[in-house]
């Protein structure tokens, strides 16, 4: 518990340095682009645009603009944890001359792409709802009212996800490559394209996919207006149990992580 | 009578359990750092052992390099340690255990205020950022908000001479500039203690004369010095106490005259 009260503390401590240079980061990203920030959200309208034409079809949706809302919300969260955990393995390996030669703690780094992916998250979260808020109108008023919860959950899970991806990513070497294969699969298997209801008699694997479990709540209240509390909450026990075991991870394997990257 | 000041080093000192003129304290420290490679687990252990010149231990996960051993110090407020020995020795070791860097395997290790380590070649800040960036960040991690940022950066750019380079990304200046700003950056302010590795650099030939007075000002300015170094000079100018490491171990600990002299003696 110490070496986890030691961790949080130094990322309490250090919270202005590393937000600021997660917020360079992004500033630095948009530096030379036309669109800026607008960029993201344009990038991701797009992709559901197409997205929704072909599945639209494939899956031949009867209500076509709540499709378009199902899929984009889906969409939006999804892309910000693939994005995070794709960013993850080699995160130590990229920050290996300052672990090797300094005394930040390392959970510094993980903090700092955390940052970094919460904010293009949500440049990107509200470009999303702007664009969809034209097939249907209160998804900002269901964003204020009942989201908090299910965000929150979000936000936690894109820390502790990849934190523990960028550990196992340090200790094993080849790691990293399984990633991108993982998440390939976790898409296609995740109710995000299409409806739980659409896997028939699999419906149950919904239920024990974390993605699912993390995404879906958020997508209901932004849909329906409505948020379930019990579920929500037994999600955020998850998120902290799955925060505090990765908070663990790191402050056990502290000390080899300068031997490891 | 007036209320004793109360700081940061006093406070980590009371929490370590040590005397508060005590910085440093390791009994029985020994670091071994795992070898992971393919490579050196079949292998080449002696060859690996000659060029560390730490001992090669062969565990069941593994090789290992004991790359300290046993180690005994003690190490008091104002002192200035010099820590002597051939490549491979253990000083980096020992001063990036000292920093927080590393961690013993095994033996107490205690640390009555926060050792600063000089050891860094590279920015806080990805190369995309600019030079203010990289000058913020770091001030942010020393002091926890940007109260007195404005006269630190001019203080900066005043001995970096960087000019309006300052504003454009790091990844876009030379070698002698990065170094330069990066020099100005870790010698601004002073520290209780601070642990020195010599190949630290101060960018071309023309900084390097401002650089000299500065860092002997920097140094001067620590509470606790610990210089690893090959240069018996540099070691004379600032230290007083000498730890001779040989293979991983401190095989003397004495006056800086008495430990270049069983150096070069034994050494040599």
């Amino acid at each position: 518990m110490n070496i986890i009260i030691e961790a949080l503390g130094y990322g309490w401590r250090s919270r202005r340095a590393w937000w600021f240079t997660a917020t360079s980061r992004t500033r630095a990203r948009f530096a030379r682009t036309a669109l800026g920030g607008f960029w993201l959200g344009v990038s991701n309208l797009l992709s559901i645009a197409a997205l929704s034409l072909v599945y639209g079809t494939v899956f031949k949706v009867q209500d076509f603009s709540h499709y378009v809302v199902f899929l984009g919300t889906g969409l939006v969260v999804w892309n910000a944890m693939a994005a995070a955990v794709s960013a993850s393995p080699l995160l130590f390996e990229v920050n290996a001359a300052h672990i090797k030669n300094t005394n930040l703690h390392p959970i510094f780094y993980t903090l700092e792409e955390w940052a970094f992916q919460v904010q293009t998250f949500f440049q990107s979260f509200i470009m999303v709802l702007l664009g969809l808020s034209f097939f249907k109108h209160d998804l900002f008023l269901n964003l204020l009212m009942f989201s908090w919860l299910p965000i929150v959950n979000v936000l936690l899970f894109l820390y502790w996800v990849p934190l523990a991806i960028c550990i196992l990513g340090a200790r094993f070497r080849d790691f990293y490559q399984l990633v991108p294969i993982v998440l390939q699969l976790g898409f296609l298997l995740s109710p995000i394209l299409y409806d739980k209801k659409n896997l028939g008699q699999f419906g149950w694997t919904a239920d024990f996919n974390p993605i699912y479990r993390i995404l879906s709540p958020l997508r209901h209240a932004l849909l329906q207006g409505e948020v379930n509390i019990s579920q929500s909450m037994a999600v955020l026990a998850f998120n902290l149990l799955g925060l505090y075991l990765a908070l663990w991870l790191l402050g056990r394997d502290r000390k080899d992580l300068p031997f490891f990257v | 009578m007036p209320m004793p000041r109360f700081n940061r080093a006093d406070r980590l000192a009371q929490v370590a359990g040590l005397d508060p003129d005590i910085v440093l304290q390791l009994q029985d420290v020994w670091l071994r750092i795992p070898v992971r490679t393919t490579e050196t687990r079949t292998l080449k252990s002696a060859l690996v052992r000659s060029v560390t010149g730490g001992a090669l231990r062969r565990s069941a996960g593994g090789a290992v390099i004991e790359a300290l051993r046993g180690i005994n110090c003690t190490i008091r407020h104002g002192e200035r340690v010099a820590l002597i020995g051939h490549n491979g020795a253990g000083k980096s070791s020992f001063l990036r255990l000292v920093s927080g860097i590393y961690h013993p395997s095994s033996g107490s290790f205690r640390s009555g205020c926060p050792v600063y380590p000089m050891i860094q070649k590279s920015f806080v800040t990805p190369p995309d950022l600019s030079g203010v960036r990289a000058a913020k960040a770091h001030y942010l991690l020393l002091h926890g908000n940007l109260r007195g940022f404005e006269s630190f950066l001019e203080e900066v750019l005043d001995f970096s001479g960087l000019g309006d380079f300052i504003q454009l990304p790091v990844k876009g200046y030379s070698e002698g500039m990065a170094s330069r700003l990066l020099f100005s950056l870790l010698t601004s302010g002073s520290h209780d203690c601070l642990a020195l590795d010599e190949g630290f650099g101060a960018g071309d030939a023309r900084f390097f004369e401002r650089a000299q007075q500065r860092m002997k000002d920097f140094i001067s300015s620590a509470g606790t010095l610990i210089l690893a170094s090959h240069s018996d000079g540099l070691l004379r100018q600032f230290c007083t106490r000498g730890l001779v490491f040989s293979e991983g171990k401190i095989v003397f600990d004495g006056d800086l005259a008495a430990a270049l002299g069983y150096y070069h003696e034994h050494h040599h």
